[in-house]
């Protein structure tokens, strides 16, 4: 293995964000970054984000894509050291952060809760949305379908067989870990 | 329009009227028609007379305001969300591993995984999955989630940047999860169940995650070589120094900056940490005491100078955390610093700290297809010559201890006995052995089928004897006279060359620590005074990798002191699932004690064979029935 090649292999940082729902429309966020065999390189997880009944009201069927997507996205984002090359998330509602973020975002479909407000999780997506990345297959934002290139470029570093749905598991663990050890008051706006 | 069509006190004229546009607006308002249809109904209560009035209308300005406003106003503000980090300590780069180095491919651990039919068994590896857990006394949530946020073990091992040689068992994977989030561990498994590629896999991974950068390994000197070879055969890429050489060299190596791991053996270290100044002493992340019953007598030096080894985290591997009694757990709990120092915990307590920081694992429940052992007992008569020296023996031993009386001690017992198992092993005179004879005859079954044989002594001058009487099976002799130096090419041409049909070894050189799966029979041929050490003699064949059944063959003289042995020992097998489990025996040993041995004769008179009892309590008695 060249060097070149090694520092490009060593350069991946793959993010892995989750959100979950700890009880009614309140969430927390989690972001894993690893490097490309899964190992944790940093975490960041969001305290607890209640809407009230006014943005409730006012936001409708946005307002869980908002908070998911750009609220806590974006935030987890921001405040993360090391910057991953491209997130993978089990959130479909996550894929609206890659509109305000300038790296792919990739919706691990199999690995969506069952209690994902977006009843189109399940709908048919467009075979050009669809880029395979390690072992699954990811829907890629629509508007954003020019990501594919970069996605390919950064899965031939990976093995054929990584398990990305298995890391976004540990986020999801990680933060249900982290609400039962900790007392948090959620952020009613 | 109004309408007063229905009122009746209304004068009959028009309801209806204009009413006109007030002038006071500014802008064209046309003449409207305002129905007044009001149904009132005239009660004579004197005041109607306000009805017969017209309605008096007033009109007033009203400012209309130009400006259009909403109130109140809202803006989509929200509220900053607050982030927790947790940023993990950075990996240690090491050589990559030949493999890599040559620019082959990497091999995975799925590849290797073949199904009969040779087609890769996919399934399997998908479904499995050891998650890191963490340990309980992990209380902090950057601590738990650290452990949590790691990859599935066979993620971190598959053929990514750790290269192994074979896929761990499922067992193993469970013990290098555990090893890797405890502080403080006892990895008791079972001999043969690879304690040795647990720990190295585990301390891989914990320097590949920057967790830990400087172990000292400790073990008896007759396994560095052995130790050296697992490393190499499971962590080719970690650099490995042994402390050895003169005391110069060896302060050199102690100090030597960058050098992940240490080996050393008890006497080296014992002597080295002694010679130190106490702020010289190197300091490591983990410490490992291989047989770590080395150290179960908590006031021996070098259960003192280990417990005062600078480290962070503490491992013991032993396949036999109690040799004699339950509180020898209690030196290796010192050390592991989960109990206080000179701490008396009870049994119930030991059992409670065993939960948490023993992993032990027997191959009954871990190893469900490794090919069974099988035991056989050879209960053989004393050919006529050692009969008669034994018959002598023993009659002038115990008569000579009973004129002893009350002076003899366990030690004078103890000598008698050794006097008659040694018998029972040859005639001295006459070099007359029925163990030989039956270890010949079965020998040539062995060599005739390919087969190797493992046999183990007491005494090395026994194996010596035996050896120049198997040359027909060209024998190999290993035990503590054989420089260490030639101990490993001893071993080699065991395993690789076919003439070579018998291994003989001693008891405390050849019982521990090493892998001769490829010999699948067994042969004590006599019996040591603890089964553990028995047992651990046993699995340097029956352990990993050991594709047929393994023969077992003790060798018993009936009517000896050998059978009264075994009867005691036999008994005592059980002894580690009652202590490490509800541990209601406090005062149960695995050797034999004092009155066990003082026994072994008492047994004998039992059986009616003449022997009288010797216990110092009733010599008088036993002088009696001597005479």
């Amino acid at each position: 293995m060249t060097s070149a090649s090694k520092d490009r292999k060593d350069q991946v940082r793959l993010g892995f964000m989750t959100a979950i729902e700890i009880v009614d429309r309140t969430f927390v966020g989690g972001l894993l970054v690893t490097d490309r065999f899964g190992r944790p390189l940093e975490f960041q997880c969001t305290t607890p984000v209640k809407p009230n009944r006014t943005q409730e009201l006012l936001y409708g069927p946005t307002l869980v894509p908002f908070i998911l997507g750009e609220l806590l996205g974006k935030t987890l984002l921001d405040r993360i050291s090391v910057k991953p090359t491209l997130v993978l998330t089990s959130r479909v509602e996550m894929l609206q952060l890659r509109p305000t973020a300038s790296l792919p975002v990739l919706f691990d479909e199999a690995s969506s809760p069952s209690d994902s407000s977006d009843t189109a999780t399940r709908t048919e997506v467009q075979k050009d949305q669809q880029v395979r990345f390690g072992r699954q297959t990811f829907r890629m934002h629509k508007d954003f379908l020019s990501d594919r290139a970069i996605v390919e470029r950064i899965a031939l570093e990976l093995s054929d067989d990584a398990n990305m749905h298995e890391p976004l598991q540990r986020v999801g663990e990680a933060l249900r870990e982290t609400m039962s050890t900790v007392a948090v008051r959620p952020r009613v706006a | 329009m109004l309408s007063a069509q229905n009122h009746r006190n209304l004068p009959e004229r028009d309801a209806s009227f204009d009413v006109p546009c007030p002038r006071a607006f500014d802008f064209p308002f046309e003449t409207s028609t305002v129905e007044l249809l009001p149904t009132v109904d005239i009660f004579s209560s004197g005041s109607n007379v306000a009805l017969n009035r017209w309605l008096g209308i007033e009109c007033q300005k009203i400012e209309a305001g130009l400006v259009v406003g909403t109130v109140p106003s809202w803006k989509p503000g929200w509220p900053k969300v607050h982030t927790v980090g947790l940023a993990f300590p950075e990996a240690i780069e090491f050589q990559p591993a030949p493999t890599e180095r040559d620019g082959e491919q990497l091999k995975t651990l799925r590849a290797r995984k073949k199904k009969p039919d040779g087609e890769s068994d996919d399934s399997q590896v998908a479904t499995k999955s050891t998650r890191l857990r963490p340990p309980s006394d992990a209380l902090s949530l950057e601590d738990r989630l650290f452990y949590i946020l790691q990859p599935p073990l066979e993620t971190m091992l598959a053929g990514q940047d750790l290269i192994m040689p074979f896929e761990p068992f499922p067992h193993q994977y469970e013990g290098i999860g555990w090893l890797f989030s405890q502080k403080s561990a006892l990895l008791a498994d079972e001999m043969g169940l690879g304690k040795t590629m647990q720990m190295i896999t585990a301390v891989r991974l914990l320097l590949r995650g920057g967790q830990i950068r400087r172990i000292l390994l400790v073990c008896p000197k007759p396994l560095i070589p052995n130790w050296q070879r697992e490393f190499r055969a499971w962590a080719e890429e970690l650099p490995v120094v042994t402390v050895e050489g003169d005391t110069a060299r060896r302060n050199l190596i102690w100090k030597m900056p960058g050098v992940p791991i240490l080996i050393t053996n008890y006497e080296v270290m014992v002597r080295d940490m002694e010679a130190m100044p106490e702020d010289e002493r190197p300091k490591f992340d983990l410490v490992v005491l291989d047989e770590a019953q080395r150290i179960k007598n908590r006031d021996s030096k070098t259960a003192v100078v280990t417990r005062d080894l600078n480290r962070k985290r503490s491992w013991c591997l032993t396949g036999t955390p109690i040799e004699n009694r339950p509180e020898e757990l209690v030196s290796l709990f010192e050390f592991l610093e989960v109990v206080p120092p000179r701490a008396t915990p009870d049994l119930r307590q030991l059992s409670r700290l065993a939960d948490v920081y023993i992993l032990r694992r027997t191959k009954d429940v871990a190893m469900k297809d490794m090919p069974p052992r099988l035991d056989r007992d050879a209960y053989l008569e004393l050919s006529p010559a050692q009969q008669y020296a034994y018959t002598v023996a023993e009659k002038e031993g115990v008569v000579q201890l009973n004129e002893m009386g009350d002076q003899v001690s366990v030690q004078h017992v103890f000598e008698l006995v050794l006097r008659l198992k040694q018998i029972t092993n040859f005639d001295p005179l006459t070099n007359e052995s029925s163990k030989l004879d039956r270890l010949v005859a079965d020998m040539e079954e062995i060599a005739q089928s390919g087969g190797k044989a493992i046999l183990f002594s007491q005494w090395t001058k026994v194996l010596d004897w035996l050896g120049a009487r198997l040359q027909q099976f060209n024998p190999l002799i290993y035990h503590g006279g054989v420089p260490t130096k030639k101990r490993e090419p001893i071993l080699a041409e065991f395993k690789a060359d076919p003439t070579r049909h018998i291994l003989l070894m001693s008891y405390g050189t050849g019982a521990v620590g090493l892998n001769l799966q490829f010999a699948g029979y067994v042969f004590l041929f006599d019996r040591w005074w603890n089964p553990a050490v028995e047992d651990q003699a046993i699995n340097r064949a029956h352990r990993i990798g050991q594709t047929s059944t393994v023969i077992v063959t003790r060798f018993i003289c009936k009517d000896t002191i050998e059978e009264r042995i075994d009867a005691i020992l036999t008994q005592k097998r059980a002894i580690f699932e009652s202590i490490l489990g509800a541990g209601d025996e406090s005062n149960v040993t695995l050797s034999l004690n004092a009155s066990e041995i003082f026994g072994l004769f008492d047994l004998k008179a039992r059986h009616g064979k003449g022997t009288k009892k010797i216990a110092p309590a009733k010599a008088e008695d036993a002088k009696q029935d001597a005479a």
